[in-house]
């Protein structure tokens, strides 16, 4: 089924479905209207980026048919200037949720939905700024799929099994259904206070070809070759042991991020006679491994009253890539990262309730190229939410 | 330094008295409403606060450390005590009182008795009219709670088994149930039993878990306390933790002699022998 088709019944689900069965529906938006100021070495007067950005518009419309079937429909509308379009608009979610027969407290949720791995599961945007999994793109935010949610009994925690269509929500064409994903969730929580869990997702091998990076004729060292389309990331693991800490005003949430691909890519080898001429060709085939690692760290202390958060972000990101037969750290592409900010919730969100939110974080990312200067990013915005119930009509 | 802090606190609390925040069961919270007026009269230095908004909304509170006590007239769920842990929040639990939740029909209506079945198939739409029941040619008009309420969920699992009929109005408290059904000859409704003392215009049904079994009133506080009221719930207040200080003070009083006499003036079952052991456990100093 093509991904025009899929949505277009998602979104009768979610949207025509309305009008047939009496029930409570909610409606909800939430804005991210966003100041970015991007500079080298905090020259905050010269940035290298000034920009006003309507960051994330999200607009729900969800509506519980029964205890047992809910719907729920997110279109994300954003504005800025580093779009040529200027302001798009994406579907963000579309998704079905059924309780699952036989497991109390499970549900079948099946459409295009988030999708969890790592902190992704616990991410709340106290930090204003994405998750580093989201953010260094081992997974889409949103992805089309079928996942098991459920909790353990007693409270003890949370599991999720999936799967995925794993190329993310903004694939379309011929870029999708190319690599089923796999996906398990699991958060323990035996003592209050201190969450233990771990994320896991796996993909299985994918021979469709996918970016061209090289392709057509090139010509190196007298050989000529016609390269091949390159084929997308096959075998990817990625895993992320995660804990969170919360004891009175102060939590720490933190990941380890593990990453790991291979791209497979081909070409011919023209092969020519001592006059030159073209006898034959070989087809050459070549793979390179990708192994990523990071650490995400955020510290949080809520003052009294929950009005004004502050919080601190630390982050390590290696990226090695193969080189002959030892992993090369790309010092280009691998950074520390460390910031603060504080939110100050002028309203704090009830269900049913506005909320607004002025969120402040600086960050600075060093590459760990020493020759390259740090970026320092500071960041304000003004998030505001609310949401108004449709009570179920009088029969 | 623990007592310079002990000491501050006291001195705190003797200029600016102190407050107990408490939300949630909207069935709760005239008896709720009643404890703490008694209890300020015993200790004017505390203020206790409370609002409700459903059971839902008051768990969902003590999860985000807004309030002290959350009232529910339903159990907190796995999902909500997950949610709790992972806050650093340990939701601990208290029984103040029995309810025997009561099933009502106009007064006019002759139908007295009923079935948790029966009750189930009304509810679920499969009975529609009174006359299937043995009662007039009329059609069964369905009063329920809105799906934030504890009581809402408790008669969903315990009698409706299934799916509500859409046809149900949700009403926002008990007393709009209370007089819906005493509008309204045809009509139906649950309420807390603290909500049908003294109410002329409406009678509680006699239930009977099924057919051939012992129909047995709310009204009959005995049959509540021991169980063989089929639609007796106990009536919970949760805590982030064991209770200290005021709010344990103020849970005391509830369970004391002079709450437990209120309990019953408000039309509520006290609290029986094992439940208080539990408690008893629990507020262990």
């Amino acid at each position: 089924m093509s991904r025009k088709k899929l949505v277009v019944i998602l979104a009768l689900i979610a949207v025509v479905g309305l009008a047939l069965e009496p029930g409570e529906t909610e409606f909800e938006h939430n804005g991210w209207f966003r100041y970015t100021n991007q500079s080298t070495a905090f020259k905050v007067a010269e940035p290298s980026v000034s920009r006003l950005s309507l960051e994330r518009g999200y607009i729900r419309l969800s509506h519980q048919w029964a205890p047992s079937f809910f719907t729920k429909m997110t279109v994300d509308i954003f504005s800025s200037d580093k779009y040529p379009e200027g302001a798009t608009v994406r579907l963000k979610e579309a998704y079905a949720d059924l309780a699952a027969p036989f497991l109390r407290d499970f549900n079948i949720t099946a459409g295009l939905q988030k999708h969890y791995f790592g902190l992704i599961y616990s991410w709340d945007y106290t930090h204003p700024e994405k998750e580093l999994a989201d953010e260094q793109g081992i997974c889409g935010s949103a992805d089309y799929g079928v996942t098991l949610n459920g909790f353990l009994p007693a409270g003890l925690g949370e599991l999720q099994f999936g799967v995925y269509n794993g190329e993310g929500y903004k694939y379309a064409g011929k870029y999708v259904n190319t690599s089923p994903e796999l996906l398990g969730n699991l958060r323990i929580t035996s003592l209050p206070g201190i969450t233990l869990g771990a994320s896991i997702f796996t993909n299985s091998a994918d021979i469709s070809h996918y970016k061209n990076d090289r392709k057509g004729r090139v010509t190196e060292g007298g050989n000529i070759y016609f390269m091949n389309a390159d084929t997308a990331n096959i075998n990817r693991l990625a895993y992320a042991p995660m804990f969170k800490l919360a004891f009175g005003p102060f939590s720490l949430l933190g990941e380890y991020l593990g990453y790991s691909y291979t791209r497979r890519f081909s070409y011919y080898q023209i092969n020519r006679d001592t006059l030159g001429n073209i006898v034959d060709s070989t087809l050459v085939v070549k793979k390179k491994d990708y192994r990523m690692n990071g650490v995400d760290l955020v510290p949080v202390v809520t003052l009294p009253g929950r009005t004004v958060e502050i919080f601190g972000r630390f982050s390590i990101w290696d990226r090695r890539e193969q080189s002959g037969d030892s992993m090369m750290l790309n010092r280009d592409k691998s950074f520390i990262r460390y910031g603060t900010g504080f939110n100050y919730h002028f309203v704090r969100r009830e269900k049913g309730k506005p909320g607004l939110e002025f969120q402040f974080a600086w960050t600075r990312t060093q590459p760990k190229n020493s020759a390259l200067q740090p970026t320092d990013v500071l960041l304000a915005q003004v998030r505001f939410e609310w949401s108004a119930l449709v009570p179920k009509p009088q029969m | 330094m623990k007592k310079l802090f002990t000491v501050a606190t006291l001195i705190s609390t003797m200029l600016f008295g102190a407050e107990i925040i408490v939300k949630g069961s909207d069935t709760m919270l005239n008896l709720t409403q009643r404890l703490a007026e008694a209890f300020s009269a015993v200790r004017p230095d505390v203020t206790v606060s409370i609002t409700g908004g459903g059971s839902g909304v008051g768990i969902n509170a003590i999860i985000n450390r807004e309030v002290d006590i959350a009232n529910a007239s339903r159990k907190i769920k796995s999902k909500e005590i997950s949610s709790a842990r992972s806050n650093g929040v340990n939701p601990v639990e208290i029984v103040i009182a029995l309810d025997g939740l009561s099933v009502i029909v106009n007064g006019k209506n002759p139908v007295s008795q009923l079935t948790v079945e029966q009750i189930g198939a009304i509810y679920r739409g499969e009975i529609t009219n009174w006359n299937q029941l043995g009662g007039p040619n009329k059609k069964i008009v369905l009063y329920g709670r809105q799906p934030n309420s504890g009581t809402f969920v408790f008669f969903r699992e315990e009698v409706v088994k299934g799916e509500y009929s859409p046809a149900m109005r949700q009403m926002n408290g008990n007393a709009q149930i209370v007089e819906g059904v005493k509008a309204d000859e045809g009509g139906i409704g649950y309420v807390g039993l603290g909500y049908i003392k003294g109410i002329e215009g409406i009678k509680p049904v006699a239930v009977a878990r099924k057919a051939g079994e012992a129909y047995v009133a709310p009204t009959d506080e005995a049959k509540v306390r021991s169980g063989a009221y089929p639609l007796t719930r106990p009536l919970y207040q949760y805590t982030n933790g064991r209770p200290k200080g005021i709010v344990r003070d103020f849970i005391l009083f509830e369970l004391g002699p002079q709450g437990q006499k209120i309990v019953e003036e408000e039309g509520f079952v006290p609290v029986t022998q094992n439940y208080s052991e539990r408690n008893n456990q629990i507020l262990q100093q």
